[in-house]
């Protein structure tokens, strides 16, 4: 059931972007991008997960929507425009280097953050204590 | 080097420049969903959801994935050579010939790996195992839906302008 639920938030996530925000580039230009990116991401993430209806279990590895739109915009690409898989490889690879290169880096600076965060307001509770 | 930057490799389809400006628009917007997100979430509730959403996803699609062109017109400006450039820093390879590749590709990988760092070292195998057919899901999920809007390309209804 789950995983239906996370393929059904998949479908919809993709069909959005990929049936609305070309469109409204055309239409509006780069504000029509921008607008779209608020409403179709922002209502995504809400059904997705605020919601929950792509499967995560609190203590797992995230899954994000970013998936179903990579997906979406391939096969959306492929159908429409005749394009060829193979062709996409390189900027796949380009895109999923960067995206572990700014995982890894994010981990522990993101840790560092919150340890400082942390220390920061223990700090501030001691000064009103004092 | 400007010369070796922009030089196109076949096999590739892409140019060294392109490589570098694919990965680092890919590595920013990854970074900042992941440094970013939660936070606001956190800050906000769902209402910093939707904030993340316009301010993360909608200005680093500006920086990724614009295209040649201004506001209504976006056939593009040409460029000396003939033809339009595309502008944004992820790279449609072979000069936007290959299916469309989005910034999603990293935030969803990157989102992956960073929940496999910061996983305990002895369970990160099993995690990674339970992941993927999540993963699958949702990869499946996006290939329906892109399928099914890509199909309106050929079944759409011929409206204006067709002998």
């Amino acid at each position: 059931m789950r995983y239906l639920s996370t393929i059904i938030g998949g479908a919809i996530c993709g069909a959005l972007c990929f049936g609305i925000w070309p469109e409204m580039w055309k239409s509006y230009g780069i504000m029509g991008g921008w607008i779209t990116a608020t409403i179709v991401i922002g209502i995504c993430w809400y059904m997705n997960h605020w919601m929950g209806v792509i499967w995560n279990r609190p203590g797992t590895i995230w899954v994000d929507q970013g998936w179903a739109v990579a997906a979406a915009g391939i096969a959306w690409a492929m159908v429409r425009f005749n394009s060829q898989f193979r062709h996409a490889l390189p900027a796949i690879f380009c895109c999923l280097l960067g995206g572990a290169l700014a995982g890894v880096v994010a981990v522990p600076i993101k840790k560092h953050l919150a340890v400082a965060r942390s220390s920061q307001c223990s700090a501030a509770e001691e000064h009103t204590h004092v | 080097m400007y010369e070796f930057l922009s030089h196109s490799i076949d096999w590739l389809g892409m140019s060294p420049a392109s490589v570098i400006t694919t990965v680092f628009g890919a590595f920013c917007v990854t970074f900042v969903v992941i440094i970013c997100w939660g936070r606001l979430v956190e800050d906000f509730g769902a209402i910093g959801g939707m904030l993340a959403a316009g301010f993360i996803i909608g200005t680093f699609w500006l920086l990724n994935h614009k295209l040649p062109g201004f506001g209504i017109n976006p056939e593009g400006i040409a460029h000396p050579e003939g033809g339009t450039k595309q502008f944004g820093l992820v790279y449609q390879s072979f000069r936007g010939a290959s299916p469309w590749v989005d910034m999603g590709t990293a935030i969803g990988f990157g989102l992956w790996v960073a929940g496999l760092c910061e996983a305990a070292r002895g369970q990160r195998f099993k995690l990674a195992v339970e992941s993927l057919p999540r993963v699958g899901a949702a990869i499946l999920g996006g290939v329906i839906g892109g399928v099914i809007t890509g199909l309106v390309g050929w079944t759409g209804a011929n409206l204006f302008g067709y002998q």
